[in-house]
């Protein structure tokens, strides 16, 4: 069976869990305000009998934000991102918009490991190129090293600090690219397909009962938000995938050189048997061919950065302003100032 | 009738832009004014007042949207003028901009490219210097010296010194990119989704937050790459040339048999040293100055734009982690 917007298990989800939840919710808040509205008739309080009759109308309100909800995630599984993009004079795949902002995401990731790659292997190269020592000796034209020995010392390949520590940084930049990237895809994940299951139904009991309709209205507002524009605003990213990610490529120019991890991986018996034969270039050929490019790497690094970190992260961003104005819609006013500082 | 009219005038902006993004953006204004037209036009069919008086409420929005946007067109072109009369090959602000961050990264003299080469092909023959080391043992009786070791006290700020460079690296390329991301994308797709989905109620907070990026990619990171440029031109012109060009250091070849006992190294080692103080004033500039306080500055100027701008949209989007990155 093929599940609403081809996302594995979300249908059961919706149908076995979030509705009859939404609805217990809404019996159980429909129970409490008529249970008050019989109370405040048989003692005659005209203040109690208005605090049920105005939490009936929320609940009503909240009972229709699921409908919202899943008529906006409806229309986001049947709309194609092409033609949101060809609305714009753009083209793009034909996917809907909670696919294309999984994808977009993972091809962020995919992008940042391509870099990290680059960057470590840089980094290797430096590390091992710079750790080539020579003995040359000088003893009675070198014969006489076989009885003692006299002679110079020396890092043939000279030193490789100032590019370690340059790199480092985009090493680390790039790991946490890396990182983002999975950590953005798994809450798009965790949204798909757990994080209604209790904020929904919470949120509609929460936002009927009494000091409590900021927390539900909170809780509504992040399912909806979380739900229906943080996925847009990852799948007009994708749109941009060209521009962002060098898609088709997805690397910005050419590293082909620098993906070969498998360069002395048993170990450094064959860079010594290399460079005591061949001379120690031949070591500094076997990793760059056609010269290094630790500039290329950097670049390369700070693009996986924008992509994997920067945008998401202002998509977040926008999920969350969106959260904000929603709540004020519901008619309350909250403070995301400390959830952002988290962000 | 009149407020119809008016949704109905708003359908045909479109053939008052003459193409690019602004015939977009006045297409999204086109459909959003659509969509209020239909739900006007519902609640006046089936009586519901409500939807009405929403279908106004909501035009006022779009009339505001529809404003922000020409004030966008006419700013965007006299700052396109001003940005292309600064004579760095760009037509308009962001391809100047790219033209001043093109030259900051590979200035023959002062680009930064240059200078990650040359403090890294340095770096690379002090440590060679520093490593030789003199040896001699015959049946097991020798020594060993390490004459030329003068030269390892250069390795840590050249290390330090490879990492600043190569830190002003990344952000002129990160904000290259960002800037042709806007090229591309900013107002030819941000703007009108932001737009459209500024109509909406429930979407106005992600509408403002993506309109408010759109202009902030699309015209403030490169005015603020430009506002610095403007400021390290002005700086240059008042102190002279003596704070722009590159290292031309050079690294004297090391002995290490020749000076044992007198430690002959030390001399090369203090030479490089003096020489390599002595650029350092021109490149500093260079490399914190262009190359990290602009990109700075642009990102900041960006973060505080994007703040300002959804304010201004109706839903106010706390953008400082973005200006944490920095």
């Amino acid at each position: 069976m093929v599940d609403t917007c081809a996302i594995s298990g979300f249908d059961g989800i919706m149908e076995n869990t979030i509705m009859p939840l939404s609805a217990m919710a809404t019996i159980a808040s429909a129970l409490i305000c008529g249970f008050t509205y019989m109370i405040s008739q048989v003692i005659t309080n005209p203040k109690l009998s208005l605090w049920a009759k105005t939490e009936a109308v929320q609940l009503i309100f909240s009972a229709g934000s699921v409908f919202l909800l899943i008529m906006l995630m409806n229309t986001f599984c049947t709309m194609k991102v092409s033609e949101v993009a060809s609305l714009f004079g753009k083209s793009s795949d034909s996917i809907s918009v909670y696919d294309a902002a999984a994808k977009y995401l993972a091809d962020a990731g995919y992008y940042s490991i391509r870099a990290l790659t680059v960057v470590r292997f840089h980094l290797e190269a430096y590390s091992v190129l710079g750790a080539l020592s020579v003995f040359e000796c000088e003893f009675a034209g070198g014969i006489g090293c076989l009885f003692g020995y006299s002679g110079t010392n020396i890092q043939a390949l000279g030193g490789y600090g100032a590019h370690q520590a340059a790199l480092g940084i985009f090493f680390n930049s790039t790991i946490m690219s890396v990182i983002s990237a999975l950590n953005f895809l798994f809450i798009l994940q965790y949204v798909y397909r757990g994080f209604v299951v209790m904020f929904l139904p919470l949120g509609i009991f929460m936002r009927s009962m009494p000091y409590m309709r900021t927390f539900g209205a909170l809780l509504i507002s992040v399912s909806i938000s979380f739900l229906t524009v943080y996925p847009f605003l990852l799948s007009v990213f994708y749109i941009m995938e060209d521009a962002i990610l060098d898609k088709p490529a997805y690397e910005p120019g050419s590293f082909g050189d620098y993906y070969d991890e498998t360069i002395y991986s048993e170990g450094g018996a064959g860079e010594s048997l290399e460079a005591a034969v061949a001379g120690t270039d031949a070591v500094y050929e076997n990793y760059f061919p056609n010269g290094d490019n630790a500039a290329g790497a950097m670049m390369f690094a700070v693009y996986a950065f924008i992509a994997a970190v920067f945008l998401p992260t202002a998509a977040l961003l926008g999920t969350i302003g969106t959260i904000a104005y929603l709540t004020r819609m519901y008619g309350e006013e909250i403070d995301l100032s400390r959830i952002l500082q988290m962000v | 009738m009149g407020k119809l009219t008016f949704i109905f005038l708003i359908a045909f902006i479109p053939a008052a832009f003459a193409g690019g993004w602004e015939g977009t953006a006045a297409m999204a204004l086109a459909i959003s004014g659509g969509f209020l037209g239909i739900t006007y036009a519902v609640g006046m069919g089936l009586g519901i007042n409500e939807l009405q008086i929403m279908s106004k409420e909501e035009l006022y929005q779009l009339i505001a949207t529809g404003l922000l946007v020409a004030l966008l067109v006419g700013g965007n072109n006299v700052i396109d003028g001003l940005s292309g009369g600064m004579g760095s090959g760009g037509q308009n602000l962001q391809d100047t901009a790219i033209s001043v961050i093109d030259d900051t990264l590979t200035n023959p003299t002062s680009g930064m490219l240059g200078i990650y080469n040359s403090v890294t092909t340095i770096d690379n023959k002090v440590a060679k210097e520093s490593s030789k080391t003199m040896s001699c043992s015959i049946v097991s009786i020798g020594y060993t010296v390490s004459a030329c070791g003068g030269y390892s006290m250069l390795s840590t700020p050249l290390s330090m010194s490879g990492s600043i460079v190569g830190f002003a690296i990344g952000e002129l390329y990160s904000m290259k990119r960002l800037i042709n991301i806007s090229k591309n994308y900013a107002m030819s797709l941000l703007l009108p989704i932001g737009i459209v989905l500024r109509t909406f109620k429930f979407t106005r907070g992600a509408g403002g937050f993506l309109i408010a990026v759109a202009i902030s990619m699309h015209i403030l990171i490169p005015a603020g790459i430009l506002f610095n440029q403007m400021l390290v031109d002005t700086f240059i012109a008042e102190a002279g040339s003596g704070y722009s060009g590159g290292l031309s250091t050079t690294v004297e070849d090391c002995d290490p048999s020749s000076g044992i006992g007198v430690y002959g190294g030390d001399q090369g080692a203090q030479d490089t040293l003096a020489l390599f103080r002595t650029d350092l004033q021109q490149v500093v500039f260079s490399v914190l100055v262009r190359g990290t306080l602009g990109p700075v500055l642009a990102l900041l100027i960006m973060t505080a734009g994007i703040r300002a701008l959804t304010s201004l949209g109706g839903a106010e989007v706390d953008v400082s982690a973005l200006g944490r990155f920095v």
